[in-house]
């Protein structure tokens, strides 16, 4: 057996509290591609990290040729040939293609000779088969172009081990088999090539070892031949099913409150179709790249539908912004709280009454603070939020009592439907549970609630329903009782269409 | 078409702009377009040139300088201080002071912003104020005056390198241009000034790319500094008479001289040239304008206001339009491919 070009030997790394890797390791062979796979949040993005100096190991050791190193920036990981691309292309949009190459070359004289600098551009992008102007400005590449240059980047600095991380999740299928072909290119030259992706069966066509792994630790590295697309999936999915949480009994009533018939943004979505009913959860799952949260920007107005129709509250709804969903009565509570949800300066008082000011102004238009106060006490008591009052900054609070506050935010505003994006991602496991219950409480009152979440164990247990959508397509809705966490990844790797 | 980049695209388009101001005022003011005109502006553009190429330099990287009218002033002041002791003191020397003087004042800056990451408005905003005290404080009040000077340095703004029709190319103007040309040159083609655009362009891309983003930070506050250095020499070459308000309002103007040359305030794209380009052509406005009878005084900042605000706006529009033609270009040729 060859020898490992690099090689991870019981990595961990934890941040604060969160473990994100434990005891990981991994060998990669000169000539492979070897993939590697897991859910959202396994750990695939930490190991990156640390096989390319961007993050430091809180143990365990880095071999490279056998020898132990240290990888303390990306620079030294540049210097020891290692390279990452990723999803989203690091390209220079005001320098042009063979610019862009070169940017930090050091072996290239100090005058830059525009033809020498063409020509070596050129065999480089020859060198992984693609065509392209090398004098073109980079603004105007598309995304595999743009990971082209960077991939012809790292190859100019003699790159030993290269990353693609979910490098074709934003890509068509054409530009998607061109890119697996350069992975294959390269690791006929000699190149170890780490495949990061979501899309199983483009797994089977690119690599020679697949490695899963889940919870940040290593599960299993087998050659492609052993496995199959229900084998990793078992792998992926792994643990207890059912000892987490406790799926509560639906709440569902008759009325449906939304409904959406092939709702399509173009060149993002389509064919999406639901129907909400009052009391219900809905749960969105899917991978990265899936399009959830662009259906519930949609929805909400901020994006808005290209095509399709929607009925809500029996009438047809066109939302054209966020004011007019807002007004209709539908709450979006995103996922990203520090940018989108929540002033994270200000005090819990003025968050919780944010966006519905206009209730507690005086006539005079100005803000009556103790009715102001009154209603963020109100919600603190019934929410759990612990803090010692409602003065406290939010950028104060824990991850899920800021969660608390932004759903507060929403709740105050006595909306019909809650669409939640990753309600619990980033919060301990009691506030999990307690913001589960939120939302049960809001459906019971007759609310609707539309969650997506990429943590499974949580969709099975707060979902009356699943939607799973892949690439921006829906792939089938599964009612509580046919749902598992096997049966919602194949729909959302594409291994299985369902019924819709 | 293809082959000629957006850069020297908005140079050429800088240039049409100012055929069409200048054809505009001649058309108003009698006896307009003449070598006077030419060498008056000329020999402020000698001074303006060299900051806004520093600004430039450090607008390149994202950050913006606000001190650099301060350090104008106190290298014009230190510098005449330094010949008024010492007057035997050689041309090339004295220069050379000033431009120590100034990148001095630029390693502070640097070293804050690049370093300790303050923001750069606040660095430089905090910087103008205090570079302007330490003016006041090290001049004592007192003023440089021209009896000072020694003769050669008195002369050497009038000194005419070549003089073409009544043109005069003036000693300080030309060598002003020669040294933004060769800034020019060095960001086209020496490999490490590449990385100024690199880190404005995509600042995170450039860390992947293990471009050192603090040195190169760094080296555009220095080199600011030191163009504003010998700014201040020129400065004091041209007036003769420094006061603690010499430079006043020079940060600002350099700005305007880089944003309508098109380079982007946001950093990653734009040209020294460009900013010569705008430094004429600011000037050029300004001092038409005080020919212009229809423009009262009280308006003249006004309009000059609004032309810095148009050039962005053409600057942003041209660029948008550029970028979607050649995608929409692109995907005809795939398309055509693929069938």
């Amino acid at each position: 057996m060859t020898a490992a070009v690099l090689a991870l030997q019981d990595v961990s790394k934890s941040f604060g509290m969160t473990q994100a890797l434990s005891g990981m390791s991994l060998s990669l062979l000169p000539g492979e591609v070897h993939a590697v796979v897991g859910e959202n949040g396994a750990g695939k993005s930490t190991m990156i990290k640390i096989m390319t100096g961007v993050h430091q190991p809180t143990s365990g050791t880095i071999l490279i040729d056998g020898q132990v190193v240290a990888i303390p920036g990306t620079k030294a990981a540049r210097d020891l040939g290692v390279a990452a691309i990723y999803q989203e292309p690091m390209v220079f949009p005001d320098l042009d293609v063979a610019e862009n190459i070169f940017i930090s070359a050091t072996d290239l004289g100090l005058l830059q000779r525009r033809g020498q600098l063409r020509e070596k551009a050129h065999a480089l992008i020859d060198r992984i088969g693609m065509r392209l102007d090398v004098d073109r400005i980079a603004a105007g590449l598309t995304l595999a172009e743009q990971q082209a240059v960077e991939i012809a980047r790292a190859l100019s600095q003699d790159v030993r081990v290269l990353i693609m991380d979910e490098p074709t999740a934003s890509l068509s299928a054409h530009e998607a088999g061109e890119l697996r072909r350069v992975a294959r290119t390269l690791a006929a030259q000699g190149v170890a090539v780490v495949y990061i992706s979501h899309r199983l069966e483009e797994i089977f066509e690119v690599a020679d070892r697949v490695t899963v792994i889940r919870d940040g630790q290593h599960i299993s590295t087998r050659p492609v031949g052993e496995v199959t697309p229900d084998s990793l999936i078992a792998d992926m999915v792994g643990r207890e099913v059912g000892n987490f949480y406790a799926k509560a009994p639906s709440q569902t009533r008759d009325e449906v409150l939304l409904s959406v018939r092939d709702l399509a943004v173009e060149e993002v979505f389509s064919g999406v179709s639901f129907d909400l009913h009052r009391g219900e959860v809905l749960c969105m799952a899917g991978l990265i790249g899936a399009r959830r949260t662009d259906v519930a920007l949609a929805l909400f107005g901020i994006r808005p539908p290209t095509g399709g129709e929607v009925v809500y509250k029996g009438q047809p709804y066109r939302p054209r912004d966020a004011a007019q969903a807002i007004a209709a009565g539908i709450a979006y509570v995103s996922e990203d709280r520090r940018k989108l949800g929540l002033a994270m300066p200000m005090p819990i008082r003025a968050n919780v009454t944010l966006a519905t000011l206009g209730k507690v102004l005086s006539p005079l238009g100005l803000v009556r603070l103790g009715q102001e106060r009154a209603v963020a006490e109100s919600h603190r008591k019934r929410l759990n939020i612990r803090t010692p009052h409602v003065e406290l900054a939010v950028a104060m609070l824990s991850g899920g009592n800021q969660q608390k506050v932004m759903l507060a935010k929403w709740l105050e505003m006595k909306p019909d439907l809650l669409i939640f994006d990753e309600p619990t991602r980033g919060i301990d496991v009691g506030a999990k549970a307690e913001v589960h219950d939120l939302i049960r409480d809001f459906v019971a009152a007759g609310g609707a609630a539309l969650v997506i979440s990429s943590d499974l164990p949580e969709v099975l247990a707060l979902g009356d329903r699943i939607l799973v959508m892949r690439e921006g397509r829906q792939m089938g809705i599964l009612p509580h009782e046919e749902a598992s966490q096997e049966a919602v990844m194949r729909l959302a790797t594409g291994q299985m269409q369902g019924a819709a | 078409m293809d082959r000629i980049s957006p850069q020297t695209l908005r140079i050429l388009a800088l240039l049409v702009v100012l055929g069409l101001v200048v054809a505009f005022f001649a058309s108003q003011i009698d006896n307009y377009f003449n070598a006077r005109l030419f060498n008056r502006i000329s020999s402020s553009v000698a001074i303006m040139a060299l900051i806004a190429c520093g600004q430039t330099l450090v607008i390149l990287t994202r950050n913006i300088d606000l001190s650099v009218g301060s350090i104008v002033g106190f290298a014009a002041f230190a510098t005449g201080n330094m010949v008024a002791g010492w007057p035997e003191i050689s041309p090339l020397l004295l220069a050379g002071y000033a431009i120590l003087v100034g990148a001095c004042f630029g390693v502070v800056n640097g070293l804050l912003v690049a370093y300790a990451r303050v923001p750069a408005i606040i660095v430089t905003l905090a910087t103008m104020a205090i570079f302007r005290s330490l003016l006041v404080e090290y001049s004592g009040a007192r003023s440089i005056t021209s009896d000072t000077l020694p003769e050669w340095l008195v002369q050497f703004p009038n000194t005419v390198v070549f003089e073409v029709a009544g043109v005069q190319f003036r000693a300080a103007f030309v060598i002003a241009v020669l040294i933004v040309v060769a800034v020019h040159i060095a960001l086209m083609r020496l490999r490490p000034a590449r990385k100024f655009y690199a880190v404005g362009s995509n600042p995170e891309a450039a860390e992947m790319a293990g471009i050192n983003i603090k040195a190169t930070v760094f080296a555009a506050f220095v080199l600011s500094g030191a163009l504003a250095g010998l700014a201040g020499f020129m400065f004091l070459a041209r007036f003769g008479n420094i006061t603690v308000v010499a430079g006043l309002g020079f940060e600002l103007k350099s700005v305007a001289a880089a944003v309508v040359g098109g380079v982007n305030i946001f950093g990653g794209s734009g040209t020294v040239i460009g900013a010569l380009i705008g430094a004429i052509l600011v000037d050029l406005i300004e001092t038409s304008l005080v020919r212009w009878p229809f423009v009262t005084e009280f308006w003249r900042e006004a309009v000059l206001g609004a032309l810095i605000l148009m050039a962005v706006a053409v600057d942003a529009i041209l660029m948008r339009r550029l970028i979607a033609l050649r995608v929409r270009r692109e995907r005809e040729r795939k398309e055509a491919e693929a069938q």
